[in-house]
């Protein structure tokens, strides 16, 4: 029976594979020319183009076209209308009594975002990295279902950010699931929402909660990369738990540990959608970040500036391309240590 | 003093048997190797021994002190592992200092014990290389210079020449015997590699299935084995074994039956049940013969000249391979008929269960 399933599976393979092959056949004959005429870097080029075509039309070109929007003023939206007014957009942005009193700046909403974001970045980075690596040391350890408490810490990180965003309303909204437990407690119902301070740490404890799951892993994999000898090598050593964590886990995971500050530094930087269904920026400004600053100036406000919003991305642009310059610095410097082991 | 005694042990992985009332005394300054094919739990009774691992039965002493359930730390134990196990972010000098400062040791004496250890082991001018740096062999010695450092009780070594390749692992044996030598210190090693045994151990410990088979000096075991498995583990190439029949001689005597047909006499008698007996005889201990004055004959199926000597792989009328190891370049072919002549002074007798019978 088993060989007749094998027969009939093996010609079926067959049949589906006959056409592709024929197909592949097909282009044998052009691109055996083409390699001919081109050489084989010609043919890396070829292979090449259709990506750097997508490339190049979702990234590359609107990248330029922004650099040039940002250069230019006016409420248009095509650029041929708009007028060229050089680095005037940036002068804006920058055109401040000082710096730590957004009040004191032209476009106060700008370094409102910044130090929101500035303050969000620090304080999230630090919890996420924090809170990942508690967790990750928590799963490494000989659990009971340990795969499932894996899975659930995970889950999060499947979810849309607007799922996420809408979960935690309402959980944290005036009749939430929060208010509602706090309220049998025994508690006074809080406004998590509404309240200023409130409403910040929601932000960072919902944003963790939500991408906890992805550091944890990069996180834990570097925990089950450490070879055990050296843990029973400790153990012989006579070394207590919290000098192992210090002196052989920590080092050994620091590797793993700077690519998740910098990814969560990177994402950090770039927060928006699950804040913007969480509070919308508000309650006020308090929740402001520099990506929501963007959009609305960009698109949402009802005198819309592309240019301001232009000069203000490409300035956060150049924020990520240093973050990210430093990641594949750390990248490559991993690479080196582990071939050196 | 380091004494370590092993009374009744036993270890099991849920149900699963990995060793079986384990009863051993390491007296104080023997090397003593455990050996045996993978699996067999010479590992695991290091590791009980070490104290990372627990037994699930029976006791450890060390010096009379019952450690059963001491942590690995207060046993007063070294390990060397078989991945070495150096720490990768510390320098050599780091890690030889790392147990002592957990011991919270006054640096000058730390540092006085790293000189020493450095100085035993040459590996002074890598202190301040990270073993990343090192070679296989160097990185060895820190293991060792570790393991030395902190003045153990007794040291564990863990197959620790498995990653050396063979020529290093020659010389390094050679050093772990001479440190012995020196240090006069009670060591316990585990090898799957009987060479390694014979030629480090004062007494071996051969495992299998997580029973001592045998438990005797490196001689005894290859003069004496006490059954098959043994027989077969110890010696290289492995003994011969024989079906033959056993039945009286002539008077003190005892006549042995190869094939059915071929057979000799041997000093002594021999009592076995039916008379089937397995007749075991080294590689080293059967000569070629010329035609007609051998005690078998036999086809030579390879010959492996190693220039020193000769080992001839030979296939006998009754299907039985037997290897002979003969001194010197002999010129013999595959192909060629052989007689095959057995030393009947140094051969062994084994019964239906497999264990020695003595000739009295």
């Amino acid at each position: 029976m088993a060989d007749v399933r094998n027969g009939i599976a093996t010609r079926a393979g067959a049949m589906i594979l006959a056409p592709v092959g024929w197909l592949a056949n097909l282009f044998d004959a052009p691109l055996r020319m083409l390699q001919r005429r081109t050489g084989s870097n010609g043919m890396a080029v070829f292979f090449l183009a259709p990506n750097m075509l997508v490339f190049g039309i979702f990234v590359l070109f609107p990248l330029v076209i922004n650099i040039l929007y940002s250069m230019t003023g006016g409420g248009a939206l095509f650029l041929g209308d708009r007028t060229f007014v050089g680095a005037d957009q940036y002068g804006r942005l920058f055109s401040c009594g000082s710096y730590l009193d957004p009040k004191s700046c032209t476009e106060d909403l700008f370094w409102i975002a910044v130090w929101n974001t500035l303050v969000f970045v620090v304080l999230q980075v630090a919890m996420m990295v924090a809170v990942a690596l508690v967790t990750a040391l928590v799963l490494n350890r000989e659990l009971r279902a340990r795969s499932f408490w894996r899975a659930v810490f995970f889950f999060p990180v499947l979810l849309s950010p607007v799922v996420v965003g809408l979960i935690w309303r309402w959980i944290l909204q005036r009749q939430g699931l929060l208010n509602l437990m706090v309220f049998e407690a025994g508690g006074t119902p809080v406004n998590w929402l509404v309240e200023r301070s409130w409403a910040f740490t929601a932000t960072i404890m919902v944003s963790v909660w939500a991408h906890v799951g992805f550091y944890s892993l990069i996180l834990l994999a570097g925990l089950q990369a450490i070879p055990k000898d050296l843990y029973e090598a400790a153990e012989m050593d006579g070394t207590r738990p919290l000098r192992v964590f210090w002196r052989i886990t920590l080092p050994l995971l620091a590797p793993n540990l700077l690519v998740v500050l910098v990814l969560t530094l990177i994402r950090a930087v770039q927060i928006f959608d699950e804040v913007y269904v969480l509070t919308g920026g508000g309650p006020g400004t308090s929740t402001l970040f520099l990506t929501q600053y963007i959009y609305e100036v960009g698109f949402a406000s009802m005198l819309r500036n592309p240019g301001l919003a232009s000069a203000a991305s490409i300035l956060m642009g150049a924020v990520l391309v240093v973050l990210t310059l430093i990641q594949l610095g750390i990248a490559r410097r991993n690479e080196q240590r582990g071939k050196m082991r | 003093m380091s004494q370590i005694t092993l009374t009744g042990v036993s270890r099991a992985f849920g149900k699963v048997g990995v060793l079986h009332d384990i009863n051993l005394d390491i007296l104080d300054g023997e090397l003593i190797v455990f050996v045996g094919p993978s699996g067999c739990g010479k590992s695991t009774l290091l590791r009980l021994i070490a104290g990372l691992d627990r037994p699930t039965g029976g006791s450890i002493a060390i010096d009379g002190k019952d450690v059963t359930t001491v942590p690995a730390a207060d046993r007063g134990l070294a390990m060397v592992f078989q991945s070495y196990a150096l720490y990768p972010h510390m320098s050599v000098r780091q890690n030889l200092a790392f147990g002592l400062e957990n011991a919270r040791m006054a640096r000058a004496e730390i540092d006085a014990r790293i000189a020493e250890a450095a100085r035993m082991l040459e590996i002074a001018p890598y202190l301040d290389r990270r073993p990343g740096q090192l070679s296989g062999g160097q990185r060895q010695r820190v293991a060792i210079g570790r393991a030395i450092v902190r003045n153990p009780t007794a040291f564990l070594l863990d197959e620790p020449l498995s990653n050396l390749d063979a020529e290093l692992r020659i010389s390094t044996r050679a050093e772990l015997a001479a440190l012995h030598e020196r240090l006069s210190a009670t060591m316990v090693y585990v090898t799957h590699d009987q060479i390694e045994a014979m030629t480090l151990a004062d007494r071996i410990v051969v495992l299998r299935a997580g029973r001592i088979e045998q438990i005797g000096t490196p001689l005894d075991l290859y003069n004496h084995p006490a059954n098959l498995f043994v027989a077969g583990f110890i010696g290289a190439p492995r003994m011969n074994f024989l079906p033959v029949k056993v039945a009286p001689g002539g008077t003190g005597r005892s006549s042995l039956t190869l094939d059915g047909s071929a057979g000799f006499e041997i000093d002594g008698n021999v009592s076995a049940a039916n008379g089937d007996v397995t007749l075991g005889l080294r590689p080293h201990h059967i000569s070629l013969a010329d035609a007609g004055k051998g005690d078998i004959a036999a086809r030579v199926a390879l010959v492996e000249a190693l220039g020193s000597e000769t080992i001839v792989h030979t296939r006998t009328s009754g299907g039985q391979t037997m290897l002979a190891v003969v001194a010197g370049q002999y010129p013999v072919a595959s192909g060629d008929t052989v007689d095959l002549k057995f030393d009947t002074s140094h051969l062994h007798l084994f019964d239906d269960t497999g264990q020695r019978i003595a000739v009295r």
